[in-house]
């Protein structure tokens, strides 16, 4: 299979959780994304929310300067919608009937409040002996601070991965949506392996995931560093111990950068060759990795002032003809245009229900014979209601109707 | 683990043959999680990854980051110059349900690790392919190292926002910290494989072809949605309106309000001044337009707050509030020694040394490491004779021959 080439092999299955269904209680930024990748997988997620309480998409979000809903929402594109009322008793009721019908029940409130509505693991293991729950929050399930309210820059902050995020001479930084991401990443990567462990065992799991842990185990190098020598690392910008040049470097263009990295003696020969610049094979300061690193500054300086002088794309195309790292800082739209990404269909081009046309993100990995896929559109709040209460749960349409008038279905 | 019965992919063999941080980490997780992970290095000094930055140990050098991204694991090594350790390598994957490889798609031909030929061997074997750019596509042959896939991913151009990049506004980017959009490739692959592994019985084994910066747009995709919506993200636009990293007198927190009710809580733990009780700044729109002169509010009375004491009065005013800890506090965190988090390691050199072993807990209980990584080859004897069957004859042979 040459590097231009798809991969060749037919699809001969459907997507490998086919038949999988997931009650999905999540809300907000991580929980969802778990079960969003559930949902590229073939599994049916079941969004449940209320008018009172949607989803963030759904909502003006003005600390991040969006003032109205969001238009598409990425995470919720392979999800069902259905309203149901958890503050009502038939509500409930309702959504141990969900659970009843599902594999997977995921769900991110603040720890205790699944058991205050009495549809904790063991409550819902009395409903689906089998179930597997996955529970996201800040700090876990358990724990003195179990109950500390957190968004993602937050769970960088308490895992250490903001603190050690930043420049040498610089405050700590916050990490954003990918610290939420890669906390529902996390839970599916762990919620899928207790479901595997379910269909082998026949026995249910519950799956507990703090983002505040997740975002230690980023860290998890510096911990035992620390751990084992007592050295703290400190923040550091863009240097990388011992490799040089390891930066980003400014291009022609307004902001606009590429990485560059140099990490073996081959690398930094096809780098000096690469650059026309024979003279700083023989300039002492840069005749070894520790020589050069001990000099990156100055090292940068003079990358800079080529880098400067050419496109991102050029600098690319150059250095990656010689073997050496390098590659654009790509900003979203550098990202939804980029040929590679297309072929691979890491990115979509999705018309909505209403004739609207955008660039979306599709799944990650290709599967050769049960391939992943984004097959939806955001649904409406409670689009699916009739499908869900109807044909998943037996509800005749008069009894769905009275439980609209009576708000439980909300 | 210490129900052993918990451990999910109890029972799975992986073969990881991973020069790089991404699949390295997809091998740690699944050994982590109960598989039985055999790696497969080079004979002589193994992965370049031992030798690595952070070192726990000079001479010889013993690298912190390959110790945590290898715990768990079988080590074994094998030459696949060699016609014979290619056969080695062969006999392993016959009795594995999967295996893990970073090879470049150039190079894979050669050693036969391309997927078709694994295909005609191993039809039963799940092939998870790790690259920073996957298998196919224009830039597969690429090289690239942590930086450039995180700036590949789209977060990089991003990065920072807040407090930094009001310090800094003209550096470049700042990366986040280590390999962290490695560890994404990795999880990702994680995701993936496992998900071959439960339609294994139906369809047979297959090529699963994740990329490091697939998994890092997946993370990334608010960006992309927000370029939806018309609005293309940067670095200054992307910033809190207000919140954010605060100094106080011995350190820093972060805070972040995006409700009302944690607004007033906010409000509340600066004690109620006068400045914050402006009716006007009870609208969010409000708030967002004056972030600034907030923010100047905030950072001032942050400096002479300590830390600790924030932390706990504004959680319990429903603030979310965090203090950016350093490795020190997560060691000996209330929170994390009742999560169980660290798990002792023994290391070699070092002794026993509290290690990370998992950000979940199953059924209430913490993940175990079931042992620290060892030299290159040190399981040779175990792997190649006593579950292959071979005999010490031939593994001495192998060894004069430089094949393991």
């Amino acid at each position: 299979m040459g590097p231009s080439e798809p991969v060749a092999k037919p699809a001969t299955a459907m997507p490998p959780l086919h038949g999988v269904r997931v009650a999905d209680f999540t809300l907000h930024a991580a929980g969802p994304f778990c079960a969003h990748i559930l949902g590229l997988l073939g599994a049916e997620c079941i969004k449940v929310e209320t008018v009172e309480r949607p989803d963030i998409f759904r909502k003006p979000h003005p600390v991040y300067g969006r003032m109205g809903a969001a238009t598409f929402d990425q995470v919720a594109s392979n999800k069902l919608s259905v309203q149901l009322n958890l503050k009502q008793p038939r509500g409930i009721e309702l959504a141990k009937r969900l659970v009843a019908v599902s594999d997977i029940v995921a769900e991110s409130f603040r720890p205790g409040v699944m058991e205050r509505l009495g549809l904790n693991y063991e409550a819902l293991k009395a409903v689906k002996r089998d179930i597997v729950m996955v529970s996201v929050s800040a700090s876990g399930q358990t724990g003195p601070e179990r109950g500390y309210a957190g968004y993602a820059p937050l769970f960088g902050a308490a895992g250490g991965l903001g603190t050690l995020t930043g420049y040498e001479d610089g405050p700590p930084t916050e990490i954003r949506h990918v610290m939420d991401h890669s906390t529902g990443l996390t839970a599916a990567m762990a919620t899928l392996a207790a479901y595997l462990r379910k269909k082998r065992t026949g026995a249910g799991q519950h799956v507990d995931v703090a983002a505040r842990d997740v975002a230690c185990g980023f860290i998890g190098d510096a911990l035992l560093q620390f751990a084992a020598t007592g050295i703290a690392p400190r923040r550091t910008g863009n240097d990388a111990p011992q490799i040089a040049p390891h930066n980003v470097y400014p291009c022609a263009g307004e902001d606009s950068w590429v990485s560059i990295v140099v990490s073996t003696d081959t690398e930094w020969r096809a780098f000096a060759n690469a650059l026309e610049r024979p003279a700083l094979l023989t300039d002492p300061r840069f005749a070894s990795a520790h020589t050069r690193w001990v000099h990156r500054r100055e090292l940068d300086t003079e990358i800079s002032a080529w880098t400067h002088a050419h496109t991102r794309e050029a600098v690319t195309r150059i250095l990656q003809a010689a073997g050496v790292a390098a590659f654009p800082s790509y900003t979203a739209q550098d990202i939804v245009d980029d040929p590679h990404l297309n072929a691979r269909g890491t990115i979509e081009s999705r018309v909505g229900p209403e004739g609207e046309a955008r660039k979306v993100v599709g799944p990650p990995w290709r599967l050769s014979r049960t391939p992943a896929k984004l097959d939806g559109w955001t649904p409406k709040l409670g689009e699916h209601n009739h499908y869900v209460f109807g044909q998943l749960l037996g509800l005749s349409d008069e009894e769905i109707e009275e439980l609209i008038a009576a708000r439980v279905i909300y | 683990m210490r129900d052993e019965t918990n451990a999910p992919l109890a029972g799975f063999t992986v073969v990881e043959h991973a020069a790089g941080v991404a699949a390295s980490y997809a091998g740690r997780m699944m050994a982590v999680m109960g598989a039985t992970v055999i790696k497969v290095e080079p004979p002589g000094e193994g992965s370049a990854l031992r030798r690595a930055e952070p070192l726990l140990t000079q001479q010889p050098a013993a690298s912190a980051l390959f110790h945590y991204l290898n715990a768990g694991k079988r080590f074994v090594t094998c030459d696949l110059e060699s016609a014979q350790g290619r056969g080695l390598l062969s006999e392993i994957m016959a009795r594995a349900e999967l295996f893990i490889d970073d090879t470049p798609v150039s190079r894979r031909p050669a050693l036969q690790l391309d997927a078709p030929a694994i295909d005609a061997r191993h039809p039963q074997l799940v092939f998870l392919s790790v690259l920073p750019f996957g298998a196919a596509g224009p830039h597969a042959d690429y090289t690239a190292y942590e930086l450039n896939v995180f700036h590949a991913g789209g977060e990089g151009y991003l990065m920072p926002n807040g407090l930094t990049l009001e310090t800094f506004p003209e550096r470049p980017p700042v990366k986040i910290y280590g390999h962290f959009a490695e560890l994404i490739g990795g999880t990702s692959a994680v995701c993936a494989g496992i998900s071959a592994l439960l339609v294994r019985d139906q369809v047979g084994g297959q090529f699963v072809d994740v990329s490091v910066q697939d998994a890092n747009i997946s993370v990334g995709c608010f960006a992309i949605q927000r370029l939806g919506d018309g609005v293309l993200e940067n670095r200054h636009g992307r910033s809190f309106k207000y919140g954010g990293v605060l100094e106080c007198s011995d350190g820093y927190v972060g805070v972040l309000t995006l409700e009302q009710r944690q607004w007033e809580g906010l409000v509340k733990l600066v004690g109620d001044p006068e400045w914050a009780l402006d009716p006007a700044l009870r609208d969010p729109l409000e708030r967002s337009r004056r972030g600034a002169e907030i923010n100047r509010r905030l950072r001032a009375w942050a400096k002479t707050q300590r830390v600790d004491d924030l932390v706990k009065q504004g959680q319990a005013l429903s603030v979310p509030l965090a203090k950016y800890n350093g490795p020190l506090d997560i060691l000996e965190s209330e929170q994390s020694k009742a999560r169980g988090v660290f798990a002792p390691l023994e290391l070699s050199a070092l002794g026993s040394v509290p290690a990370f072993t998992a950000p979940f807990q199953l059924n209430g209980e913490a993940l175990a490491l079931t042992r620290a990584a060892v030299e290159p080859g040190a399981d040779n004897q175990a792997i190649w004779c006593e579950w292959l069957g071979h005999n010490t004859a031939e593994l001495a042979q192998w060894e004069h021959h430089g094949t393991i």
